[in-house]
Formats: structure tokens, C-alpha cells, sequence
């Protein structure tokens, strides 16, 4: 079966992320009855086992099995890291999550589920709805089927981005005293950076920004201030995130991730896109038939009863934001539109400020793994001239990530593609540095836990993963 | 009409080693070698006999398994399990090296140039296959990464006359790949061996393709024009020999000169068929020419036919020799 995960992560080998190792310690309970007798073991044709007892009595022996569940990365087993991550975050595991709710008054979790707005515009263009009415919709869907809270990740987003700018500019700024301030890599995409932590290691990790991406700022959000706020522990909240990707996943369950007082992940569960399209079709529910629902506006940007989006590309805008901020910042200029110019293919573009025939800003996007490829051998040649590369594992980035809904049989991808682009374009966009509602949290909940915890919510870091050589763990 | 396969000279090319590969120059002067002792030897004729030019020592940190000369002849690509594709720059008798190709996770197993010669392939262990474009300051970037097999991808080979690359995997399978929009992708999936498909060569005009395998065979493939302009062009088996080689196939050669196919077997032999001139060109027919049981002490790994000079042929082995043959018609 192909892998899900990226192109990107496919070449670094997720085992190395989550090892499994060859002995299971998990001792499994078989049911067998004491017997005196000496029996023997006879393999069938097809590949069962049965028991043969001394007096001719046949008897076909069950399977030892241990779920998925129990397994939680201990000294291991022969599953491979994928399956692991894929079944321990799932669709099934948010329905079991909801099936408990309804069983048991004490075991009760508030659910939390954060869509993020390319996942809306991916179910959008299968349903023909607008991004809008798709979030609508799936609020009334979600909390149909017991979820409390739907949330929109546009609004975390703002917060990566304004920490994206504040980023660049300090590390603009350094430029001349760190030699590793510039060019900063952008962070949102985990594809991008399991990569990088696992082929480039200590060289690339110095250039990569330490903000969050956009699912764990809802993470902090979510787990750190809305808990306090509601007077929930942290493992009190079951925290869904809705993604275009599988990699999010991974992400997810980052150690950097975990609260460890708490001991519960800051964000519990991804699933796809294409798994909410799953639910629907279990469920029994077209988004289609579905009435819509208020929107929760606590952490969700809206105007109004519709959904607000950012400018620049469908990966978060990254470089867009941090470019106008940055011109603004440093030299004074307004730039009120960016000029993209492809280079070698259209993955890989760039837009530089100019005046008076001097650069004074040279920024990138590169997305797809040739262009990652490209773009860390010119670093390592001393080569690039690049402030800012927005990075993403995914050609065409995240818009086309591996966890969309796929195109129809004889859909052509690529007008899939450019019809999901149209719908999360035709939300009106919003600035990150005029929302009022971000701006607020900024003084209530970050300015009160201090600098320090501050940094631990809004930024990460990044560690070198070694290369597995261990002859057992091999693929051949 | 018979023809013999005679042995024109043997050389310790690797000592206590294996030679994996050989090839030659595009005038045909030099052979280039290389083996599991990390080193590449390039080879040329002294008078009438084969002496060692010169010994590229340092530039892999593990074995070298493929080696590949540029068409303009200047320079050499090496392929090593060390992950890395060095290409070297000949400077008069000796060569430098220019750059290292990173990327691969894993063994590089193949290296090609493509006859434009501004493109290179790679591929590797970790199932990618990599293009490679080069500038006019001799700097590499990579054009794309294809992830068409599911296993260990052991040859690359480019078209004799078009922008067409072929791949052959430990999967089985053979996949072509051409370039569309601004990517490369794999228009071709071409099935039919039982087992891991080792090398892979084309004839003069690339209308045909030989491929051999661990499963004993050489299969020769022919290309289908499009039907009703649809685009992709599709290929077909359309010989099949088998029972010539009790062991792994692990290298094919063509010759553009005289159309000659040579194998090199796990049998430790090197055999040599020939196209039936009279069966039809759809439905080719060879016939076993020569068959030089004991070519190797050991696994033959590679065969190369001389591109200037017909009849031509060297070959490889475990046993770290090179033996250079000389494949005649007599009367």
C-alpha cells in the first residue's frame, strides 16, 4: 500500500522518528484451558494453526492478537511507525472519544476540534459550497455528533504569522553577529521538518524559525488558555485538528508537544481532510443535506457569519506577511503587491524589494522536495541569496496536501486543485496585525504568564535525529 | 557462419575485490572501471596491451558501483554506496574531482548521462530515481525526484536519441519516465519479469529495449506508437529468452554498432546473441551466437561493447578481473 505521509517524509524514513524495535513487551492474555495431554501443532493450508490432541479432537487456535492501542511506542513492536501514528490518530479513535462521552458521565472530555481552512476549501470544492457555508455546515455536523467546540486554525494562524514577522525582523537585525540568523526557514510544514532534522541536522536546524505552526499555536490555545479559562485540566479537553495532511500528524505527536505534567498531547488527534469526508459517509450525511450552525467565533476568524482568510499563498502566507512586514519595518517601504517571479519550475518562486537598483530584500518560496534539495545545497555551498524561504514539503504546498479528498474518478487533479485554490481565495482576507481579538489575547493571556512561558507556548525548537543503522530495523 | 568469442587480454582490475562495472569511453580509447576496493581505474592501450592509466582513490567512502562517462567524454560520473555521485573532470591524463551529488538516502546504484549531456540520472536503494541538470559553471541542481518503484531501483538509462529515461527495480518492473509541464513523470510501467529486474540497454535507434533479471531472462521490449494521438506511449514485450542462463542476468549490452546483445550471468559467463535478420522486426528472434562458459571465476557483473570498435567487448566479475573479449563472425 503506498504511503500516505509526504513525498519529503517518505525519503527520510518515519521509523527513526518512532522506533519500533523487535520485541513486544506487552504480554498477551490467550484464553486456554489446562490440559494434561500432550497435543501437536499442525499448520494448515491456509496458514492457521490447529491443535490436534491426542485423541483425534481438532481444535483451531485463535490468533494471539494485541490492538494498536496498547501499544503506545513502547520497546516496540514489528508495526511499522506509520501504522502506528495512523490508527493511534483517526477518525475511529474521535468516535470512540465520543461514543465514551455518551457512555459515562465521569469519563466525560470536552471535545475540541480545529478545522483548518484548507481542509474546509478541500471538502468545499467535493460538496460545491463555498469555504463558508463547508465550516458552517461541518460545525453543525461535528457538534451533531457530540464535539463542543469547533474552532477555525485561521485565527492560530494569526498568531504564527505575527511571530513570523517579529521573528525575521530580530533576526534581520543579528544578521551580522549570528551567521545562522539568515535565511530563515519557515516551520509550519513537519514534512519540512522531520527532513531537516534528520538529513541536515545541526547545519540546516539554526536557519529554521522556532514559531509554532499554526495547529500547535491552537494547540497552546486551546489546551493552555481555554482550559484555564473554562477551569478544565488540560487532559479534560480532547483536542481534534483537521488537516490537509498526514504529516500533521506526526507533528502532533512531537515530544516538544506533550505536556508532561498534564500528561496529555497539546493537540490529541489529526485526522485528514479526506477521513472528515470518511465520517460523513459513515454517518450516513452529506454536508450537502446538513443545516448549518453559528459559527464559534472564540477562537475562529470570522466576519460576520463567514470566514475570514489570509492573504498570499495556500500554505499560510508566510512570505507574503512577513515580506510587506518586513519592508515596512526595516526600510520604510509600503508594498502593497507582491511580484512572484518563477524560477527553475512553478514550486519554486520569488520576490525580491528593490530601490535604487539595490536588493534589499531577497525572499523565496520553495515547495517539493527538488526544491528543498536545491535550496538547503546552495546553503550548504554558501550559495543562496535568500533573507526568507517559505518552505513546504508539498508541490503546489498545502492546498495539495497528501490528506486532501482526492479527485473524483475522472476528475482531472489539476482542476481539482485549482478549483479548492478558488474557494479558500474567495474568503475575504483579514491582517494579522489588525485583529483586534488576537491583540487582546496578547495582553490577557500571554503578557500574564510572562516572557519565558510565553516563548514555550508561541515558539518550539528542533532536534538532530540520528540515522537508525541497527541492521534489524533495516528495510530491504 | 560461425562465430567465437575469444579473449583478448585479463587484468586484475580490483584485487582481493569485486569489479561491479565498466565502461567506456565515447571514442572508445579508455575503460573506465570500479569496484568494491572504493576505488575507479581508468584503463587504457599501451602498444597492444591494456595498462592502468590512472587510479581515482579517494572519492567514495564505500564501494563504487557504477561509473559513467559523459558524451563529450570529459568527464566521469561515479555512483557509490556511499550515498554520493562524485563526477570527476579529466585533465589530460589525470582526473579531479569537481563535485559531489548529495540527496540519496541511501546507496546510489546507478549513474547516467543523458546524450544531450546536460542532464544525469541517479538511483538508489531508497526507490528514488533523480534528474540532474548541469550549467555552464559546471554546477548541479536537481530537476526532480521520482518515486515510481517500490524497492531498490538498480539501473538507469537514458534514450540513445530522445529526453526518455528508463529504470529497472528490485520490484520487477521497469518504468519510463518523460518530461511534462515543469516535472518528470513515469509514462510507462512495463511488467512482465518474475523477479528483480538488473540492467537495462537500448539498441542504436531506441525503438527497442533489452532488459535482463534474476529471474533468468532477457526480455526485449518494443515501443507502441500512441493510439488516436492519446499522448502515452505504451511498450511492449516482444521477445522473451529464456533457458540460455542458469543464473541471475545482472547486465545487457547492446552494441549500436552491430546490433549484438551480450549478457553477463551469475553463471560466471558471458554470452552473445544475435538478431535473426530475416524474422520479423516486430516479432524479433535471436539466437545464441557465443557463449563463454567460463568467462569469470565468479558472478560476471557488467559487459560493455566498445562504441568505436566492433567486436569489442569487456567484462567484469566478483573475482576483480577485467577480461576484454574480441566477438567475431568467421568464415
Amino acid at each position: 500500500m503506498a504511503s500516505h505521509f509526504s513525498g519529503v517524509l517518505q525519503l527520510t524514513d518515519l521509523d527513526d522518528f518512532i522506533t519500533p524495535s523487535q520485541e513486544c513487551v506487552k504480554p498477551v492474555k490467550v484464553e486456554k484451558k489446562q490440559g494434561k495431554s500432550v497435543a501437536k501443532i499442525q499448520i494448515e493450508d491456509d496458514g492457521s494453526y490447529v491443535q490436534v490432541n491426542q485423541d483425534g479432537g481438532r481444535q483451531k487456535l485463535e490468533k494471539a492478537k494485541i490492538t494498536l492501542n496498547d501499544c503506545l511506542a513502547c520497546s516496540g513492536c514489528i508495526t511499522s511507525a506509520e501504522s502506528v501514528l495512523i490508527t493511534q490518530q483517526s477518525h475511529e479513535e474521535l468516535f470512540k472519544v465520543l461514543r465514551r462521552n455518551k457512555a459515562s458521565e465521569t469519563e466525560h472530555k470536552v471535545v475540541v476540534v480545529s478545522v483548518s481552512p484548507q481542509s474546509r476549501a478541500s471538502l468545499a470544492a467535493y460538496y460545491d459550497l463555498s469555504s463558508s457555508e463547508t465550516g458552517r455546515r461541518l460545525t453543525s455536523f461535528f457538534k451533531g455528533l457530540g464535539v463542543h467546540h469547533v474552532f477555525d486554525t485561521s485565527f492560530s494562524r494569526t498568531f504564527s504569522l505575527l511571530e513570523s514577522q517579529k521573528e525575521f525582523v530580530e533576526r534581520f537585525q543579528r544578521r551580522e553577529q549570528d551567521s545562522k540568523a539568515l535565511p530563515m526557514l519557515t516551520s509550519a510544514c513537519p514534512g519540512w521538518i522531520c527532513y531537516a532534522e534528520k538529513t541536515h541536522g545541526e547545519f540546516i536546524l539554526p536557519y529554521i524559525s522556532t514559531t509554532r505552526s499554526p495547529q500547535q499555536m491552537m494547540g497552546s490555545l486551546v489546551k493552555d488558555f481555554f482550559a484555564g479559562q473554562q477551569g478544565l485540566s488540560p487532559q479534560q479537553i480532547y483536542h481534534v485538528a483537521v488537516m490537509p495532511c498526514f504529516d500533521k500528524k506526526l507533528e502532533a505527536s512531537r515530544s516538544d508537544f506533550h505536556m508532561n505534567k498534564a500528561e496529555t498531547r497539546e493537540v490529541d488527534c489529526v485526522i485528514t481532510s479526506g477521513e472528515v469526508l470518511k465520517m460523513l459517509e459513515e454517518e450516513n450525511v452529506s454536508l450537502n443535506d446538513v443545516k448549518p450552525a453559528p459559527l464559534d467565533t472564540m477562537f475562529s476568524s470570522v466576519h460576520g457569519d463567514d470566514f475570514l482568510r489570509h492573504s498570499g499563498s495556500g500554505s499560510g502566507g508566510y512570505l507574503h506577511h512577513v515580506f510587506i512586514n518586513a519592508a515596512k519595518q526595516l526600510f520604510g517601504e509600503e508594498v502593497k503587491e507582491l511580484t512572484y517571479k518563477t524560477l527553475r519550475n512553478k514550486d519554486f518562486q520569488e520576490v525580491t524589494l528593490e530601490k535604487d537598483g539595490v536588493v534589499l530584500l531577497c525572499f523565496a518560496s520553495a515547495y517539493g522536495f527538488r526544491n528543498i534539495q536545491n535550496l538547503v545545497q546552495k546553503l550548504k555551498r554558501g550559495k543562496s541569496p535568500y533573507h526568507f524561504v517559505e518552505v513546504m514539503a508539498c508541490p503546489s504546498g498545502c492546498l495539495n496536501g497528501g490528506g486532501q479528498v482526492k479527485p473524483l474518478p475522472g476528475q482531472n487533479p489539476k482542476e481539482l486543485l485549482q478549483k479548492v485554490d478558488e474557494l479558500y481565495r474567495a474568503d475575504s482576507p483579514s491582517v494579522p496585525e489588525e485583529d483586534t481579538h488576537v491583540a487582546e489575547l496578547y495582553q490577557s493571556w500571554l503578557q500574564s504568564v510572562g516572557s519565558e512561558r510565553a516563548k514555550e507556548l508561541l515558539h518550539t525548537q528542533y532536534h538532530t535525529v540520528e540515522k537508525m543503522t541497527n541492521g534489524l530495523t533495516m528495510k530491504w | 557462419m560461425k562465430e567465437s568469442l575469444s579473449l583478448v587480454q585479463r587484468l586484475s582490475a580490483h584485487p582481493d575485490s569485486r569489479c561491479w562495472f565498466v565502461s567506456w569511453s565515447p571514442n572508445g580509447t579508455l575503460l573506465a572501471s570500479c569496484g568494491g576496493d572504493k576505488a575507479i581505474r581508468i584503463w587504457g592501450k599501451e602498444g597492444e596491451s591494456w595498462v592502468c592509466k590512472s587510479v581515482l582513490q579517494d572519492g567514495h567512502q564505500r564501494t563504487v558501483r557504477k561509473v559513467a562517462w559523459s558524451p563529450c567524454g570529459n568527464y566521469l560520473a561515479s555512483a557509490s554506496f556511499d550515498a554520493t555521485t562524485c563526477i570527476w573532470k579529466k585533465k589530460s591524463d589525470e582526473f579531479e574531482s569537481l563535485t559531489v551529488l548529495e540527496g540519496h538516502e541511501n546507496e546510489v546504484k546507478c549513474v547516467a548521462w543523458a546524450p544531450s549531456g546536460n542532464l544525469l540520472a541517479t538511483c538508489s536503494r531508497d526507490k528514488s530515481v533523480w534528474v540532474w541538470e548541469v550549467d555552464e559553471e559546471d554546477e548541479y541542481e536537481c530537476v526532480t525526484v521520482v518515486n515510481s518503484h517500490t524497492q531498490d531501483v538498480k539501473h538507469v538509462v537514458w534514450h540513445p536519441t530522445q529526453e526518455l529515461l528508463a529504470s529497472a527495480s528490485y520490484d520487477n518492473n521497469i518504468c519510463v519516465y518523460k518530461e511534462e509541464d515543469d516535472d518528470w513523470e513515469c509514462r510507462a510501467t512495463l511488467t512482465g519479469h518474475t523477479s528483480t529486474v538488473w540492467s537495462l540497454s537500448f539498441d542504436a535507434t531506441g525503438q527497442k529495449l533489452a532488459s535482463c533479471s534474476d529471474d533468468r531472462t532477457v526480455k526485449i521490449w518494443r515501443e507502441c506508437p500512441a493510439e488516436s494521438g492519446q499522448g502515452d506511449v505504451s511498450w511492449k514485450c516482444v521477445c522473451t529468452l529464456s533457458g540460455y542462463h542458469s543464473r541471475t542476468v545482472y547486465d545487457v549490452a547492446w552494441c549500436h554498432l552491430t546490433g549484438a546483445l551480450a549478457t553477463a550471468c551469475g553463471d560466471d559467463a558471458v554470452r552473445v546473441f544475435k538478431e535473426d535478420e530475416t524474422a520479423d522486426p516486430e516479432q524479433p528472434v535471436f539466437s545464441l551466437a557465443a557463449h563463454m562458459a567460463k568467462a569469470h571465476s565468479q558472478d560476471v557483473n557488467c559487459v560493455a561493447w566498445n562504441p568505436k570498435e566492433a567486436g569489442l567487448l569487456a567484462s567484469c566479475s566478483d573475482d576483480g578481473d577485467i577480461a576484454i573479449w574480441r566477438f567475431q563472425e568467421e568464415d
